[in-house]
């Protein structure tokens, strides 16, 4: 419709279709801003390791490994992308699959990565993607979600959900729950089968809390978020970290909390704490905000979009940098369990950043060929 | 699909998502803007450590500025058992049997167990530190500071201990310095019992401090405390320290000088010393001379200053500086080893014998017994109380010697009992006029039957029985006592210093000193100043070099009134003690000549069952208008006679003071120059002779 909209200017109906023209500066801009910031975060978190910049060094790689590859991907239509949803969903299971032999190491009791060299690959994190593809492109090719395409669909996100519970990694678990139920949600799931759905998952996470399926640390995780009295020393100093940054926080490098390490894993899953202490609300703020703008845009994109295929991608990639954001930002904040899943653009670590960033090359890319 | 229903469906994800931001930003809010202050301060008192620093105690130097009690810093091995804890068994015992190995080849011989041991040890509270090895050499903490890795848990601590550059001398008077116990805590925190006074600084205490136990440590304890140090520290989340955020300095405690004369302090030691070792195990015909312990006191006469204080047995206080075991303190306590950290001279209390009996004669004097013109008798050997029929009616002199015509003077001079059985006598039988305590009153007026008031921990009031307080303690506890009632002859035995009286060496030294004054009587004391030193790198008593802080003056506790005639016959016969050829130390006073002549009293008392204790206490010199200097008790119980043994050793104390000659005190370092004088003291106290009698 737009395409005849600008027809009767021939010089630029010509370029109006180049999806090139059609890059979401917000979002792009957005996630640069995030990114300096995450690398400013990871700079103040690693300084007492004396590893000079190393981690800040690594993270920049990883970033413009991760740009390359949006970019690359956000040229390429996302139709044909998702043409390879099989072969790409096949990968992430046998990634997924792989992880949980030999091949993989076991860090903090969890087996989710392969050590290639100095880097260690997260499957769980491409598996994903490869997982928002895959439903988008089976619920996009159909016009009416019933209960044999729900089941379906539910078949293809119950495998990495399956699969990251046994590493056990309940944080990515609930990543693919959330943003599968999300993407059914769009797609046009009926009401009724989603109350059901719901309903049994609250059942299936009582199971799993009483059965001791889960390791007692998670489940201790899980129960002291309910019970305040048990609240576990990381949330203990995240709080206090976050807390006592004030209106504007102690600035740069300057954090007591960080500079002491009293805060574990804060340059990965527990960073916010460090933007908390150092830059304040002010900053704080900042940084959700800047989250919140890319998750419009994936909703924006989402709501463009020119077919069912784009919209539930940009629905899947919105949905899981939601839960990441909220998630994170929550456990640190103290509203959420604790569960170890990295904060977009922002927490150290390779596999999340090259992710995030392929996930919004392909939102850019439903967003750049919605004209074509 | 439809599209209508997406978008809805899109606005309704949209609006969950709106909903988890303002959730994430009103709890950001709470935590940042209104709660800010108390996660502030949580996050200050999880990285701030505030290090109490004690600073070194003051020292304690003598009167003429010397050091007996120094500081110095010996390094300690020792355990902090919480990383320990967190290690694990295993890798726990790794590491101790690697400790204990590794002290042992460098030369600290450590036994596994011992490690082991303490690393169990429950008197140590979780947090404190568990010494393993002291007195380790500097290349071992080097090895062990290197290896921090290696050793998790095992700390190097550099400790301010005290040091004894002389050794035991004065051990008892100074105390020693030990880690202050939860009693002590509670009383210096609790009630504010004794505050700061003006707006001094307070000396706060915690656990693990060091705190003075007996002697000057103790009584001095606030003035040699110094005033700690406070460092604020910011640590990381591993304990390890990132920087100093603050920090106010200890101040060093004063310098407190003692009165004592250390020369005079070792001499007097040195002697005691030999003579009680000469002689135990000597048999007398009142048994075996055990000697278990003994004490001298040297006190200026005029200002109550005490110059030496000696007490045997003694100990080296070095020997306490690292924590004491429970072995040590039993043997430090042991009464059959004679209680090394007992101070005999003020805690001891003995039964003064004949040198109480210038208190029995000026309570005669009073009551005008004797006086002029009335104070002859003619002493038989025995005497008997008249109206008394029976075997406990007669009363003997020593060896019921015949001393044939006695007056008041001769009587002090060859310690007639007899004269004193009957003055006695006659006080008791004139009571309705006199009443029931007139020897007790005298005794009071020269503060016996209470502490003199030293500043001293530990100090024994002694005993002066009256009819009434007997009669007391027979109705508090009739069980124990076979009658509530005073009868003529417990008059009798209290005139000699016998029966139920008890003095201690220091109050004995007191009477004395107030007869030497002329009746007045000054509060024995053992501080003289104390001093602040203005270049601590100096020595502390080097003059010049140090501001006085506060001085002790002599302090008059009251006045004997001592009638002149009364006075100059008591001198007289005091004198005639060691100058008459009849007197009880004239034998011994004639072996080792005092360079003036001295004043004094030999005693002899009975305890039952057991040797005599030998006592001798007086002064010089003795002359018309001639200033006393030196007031000097000797007591040693289960010793034989006063006159050959007490007095002996207190002449040939004070001989070489008298004429100038006393022998320097030896520092530990020189303990080989002093073999000689030790060989000598030892000799000289075989050779002591006496007049060869009690009294």
């Amino acid at each position: 419709m737009l395409e005849s909209a600008a027809a009767p200017s021939g010089f630029r109906s010509r370029n109006l279709g180049d999806p090139r023209r059609h890059v979401d500066v917000v979002l792009a801009g957005a996630v640069g801003a995030v990114l300096v910031i995450g690398l400013l975060l990871v700079y103040s978190a690693t300084r007492r390791f004396g590893d000079g910049n190393g981690f800040v060094v690594r993270q920049v790689a990883f970033a413009v490994v991760g740009l390359a590859a949006a970019a690359g991907l956000a040229l390429v239509d996302y139709r044909r992308v998702a043409d390879w949803w099989q072969a790409l969903y096949a990968v992430g299971v046998v990634l997924l699959l792989g992880v949980l032999t030999p091949l993989g190491t076991v860090v903090n009791g969890t087996s989710g990565w392969y050590r290639l060299g100095p880097i260690a690959l997260q499957p769980a994190e491409f598996a994903k993607l490869a997982t928002i593809l895959a439903i988008a492109a089976y619920l996009g090719s159909v016009d009416r979600v019933d209960l044999w395409r729900l089941g379906a669909a539910l078949t293809l996100l119950a495998v990495p959900v399956g699969l990251t519970l046994l590493q056990p990694d309940l944080g990515s678990a609930l990543v693919f729950i959330v943003l599968g139920i999300g993407m059914l949600v769009v797609a046009g799931v009926r009401m009724k089968h989603l109350a059901v759905l719901v309903s049994l998952g609250f059942v299936a996470i009582l199971v799993i809390l009483n059965s001791g399926a889960l390791d007692d640390y998670q489940t201790e995780r899980l129960t002291s978020f309910v019970s305040p009295d048990g609240q576990s020393y990381n949330v203990d100093q995240a709080q206090k970290a976050i807390g006592s940054g004030g209106l504007t926080g102690y600035g740069l490098t300057n954090g007591p909390q960080t500079r002491g390490g009293y805060v574990p894993e804060q340059q990965t899953d527990f960073i916010f704490t460090v933007v908390g202490e150092e830059f304040g609300f002010v900053g704080s703020s900042l940084l959700v905000a800047l989250l919140g703008v890319i998750i419009w845009r994936c909703w924006r994109a989402a709501q463009l979009a020119a077919d069912p295929l784009g919209t539930l991608i940009c629905v899947g990639v919105m949905c899981m940098f939601l839960f990441h954001v909220f998630e994170n930002i929550g456990m640190a904040l103290g509203i959420m369990p604790v569960t170890g899943i990295p904060l977009p653009f922002v927490s150290y670590g390779g596999s999340s950043l090259v992710v995030s960033f392929l996930a919004v090359g392909l939102v850019q890319s439903v967003h750049m060929h919605r004209f074509s | 699909m439809d599209t209508n229903s997406t978008q809805v469906r899109l606005s309704a994800i949209g609006i969950v998502a709106l909903c988890l931001f303002a959730a994430l930003f009103v709890r950001l809010w709470f935590l940042q803007g209104i709660d800010r202050q108390r996660f502030e301060a949580a996050s200050e008192s999880n990285r701030l450590r505030v290090v109490h620093e004690e600073g070194p105690r003051g020292r304690i130097l003598d009167r003429n500025g010397r050091v007996i009690v120094d500081n110095r810093t010996t390094i300690v091995v020792a355990l902090d058992r919480e990383p320990l804890r967190k290690i694990g068994e295993e890798r726990r015992q790794e590491v101790f049997a690697d400790l204990a190995d590794t002290l042992t080849g460098l030369g600290v011989p450590t036994k596994l167990g011992t490690v082991e041991r303490r690393y169990e040890d429950q008197r140590y509270s979780p947090q404190e530190y568990v010494p393993i090895a002291e007195e380790v050499p500097e290349d071992v903490e080097l090895f062990l500071a290197e290896r921090a890795d290696r050793f998790p848990g095992v700390v190097v601590e550099r400790r301010t201990v005290r040091s004894y550059p002389y050794g035991s001398v004065a051990a008892q008077l100074i105390g020693y310095v030990g880690e202050i116990n939860e009693d002590e805590l509670a009383r210096v925190a609790g009630d504010g019992a004794d505050p700061p006074p003006g707006d001094a600084p307070v000396k706060e205490y915690q656990p693990g401090d060091s705190y003075g136990k007996g002697g000057v440590e103790s009584a001095e304890e606030s003035t040699l405390r110094a005033i700690p140090g406070r460092r604020t520290i910011e640590v990381n989340a591993r304990g390890e320290v990132l920087g100093e955020i603050d920090r106010t300095e200890a101040v060093p405690g004063d310098d407190v000088w003692l009165s004592i004369d250390l020369d005079l302090q070792a001499h007097a030691e040195r002697l005691l010393a030999a003579k009680i070792r000469s002689l135990r195990g000597r048999e007398s015909g009142e048994g075996t001379l055990n000697a278990p312990q003994g004490s001298v006191v040297i006190i200026q006469p005029g200002t109550g200053q005490v110059l030496a204080m000696a007490s045997y047995p003694s100990y080296n206080p070095s020997i306490l500086v690292n924590g004491i075991s429970s072995d040590l303190w039993g043997q430090l306590n042991d009464p059959n080893n004679g209680r090394p950290l007992y101070n005999w001279a003020l805690q001891g209390t003995y039964a003064p014998g004949s040198t109480f009996k210038p208190i029995t004669a000026l309570a005669g004097w009073r009551a005008g017994i004797i006086g002029p013109g009335n104070e002859e008798i003619v002493d038989a050997g025995t005497y008997t109380l008249t109206d008394c029929e029976g075997a406990g009616c007669t009363f003997q002199n020593a060896g019921r010697k015949k001393l044939g015509e006695v007056d008041f003077a001769r009587s002090m001079s060859v310690s007639s009992d007899v004269y004193y059985y009957r003055l006695a006598e006659l006080l008791w039988n004139d009571r309705v006029r006199l009443g029931d305590t007139p020897i007790q009153d005298a005794a009071t007026d020269f503060g016996l039957g209470v502490e003199t008031g030293i500043a001293l921990p530990g100090e024994s009031p002694g005993r002066m029985p009256t009819p009434a307080n007997r009669r007391a303690a027979y109705e508090s506890n009739p069980e124990v006592y076979l009658t509530g009632d005073w009868f003529t002859g417990d008059n009798v035995i209290t005139s000699i210093g016998q029966g139920d009286v008890l003095v201690t060496p220091l109050q004995l030294a007191e009477v004395y000193a107030t007869i030497a004054t002329g009746g007045v009587r000054y509060r024995p004391q053992v501080i003289s100043k104390v001093t602040r030193p203005l270049d601590p790198a100096e020595p502390p008593g080097q003059a010049g070099n140090y501001e006085v802080v506060r001085t002790v003056e002599p302090e008059e506790t009251g006045r004997v009134e001592l009638p002149e005639d009364f006075y100059l016959k008591l001198l007289a016969g005091l004198l005639g003690v060691t100058q008459d050829p009849d007197g009880t130390a004239n034998g011994s006073w004639e072996a080792s000549p005092t360079a003036w002549a001295m004043g004094g009293k030999t005693g002899t008392a009975q305890v039952a069952g057991k040797a005599d204790s030998a006592l001798f206490a007086g002064w010089g010199p003795v002359a018309a208008g001639v200033q006393p200097e030196y007031v000097v008790s000797v007591v040693i119980p289960e010793a034989g006679f006063g006159g050959d043994v007490a007095a002996p050793l207190a002449f040939r104390i004070l001989a070489p003071a008298s004429d100038g000659t006393l022998p320097a005190a030896c520092p530990v370092a020189a303990a080989g120059q002093c073999r000689e004088a030790e060989a000598q003291a030892a000799r000289a106290s075989l050779g002591d002779v006496g007049s060869g009698g009690p009294g």
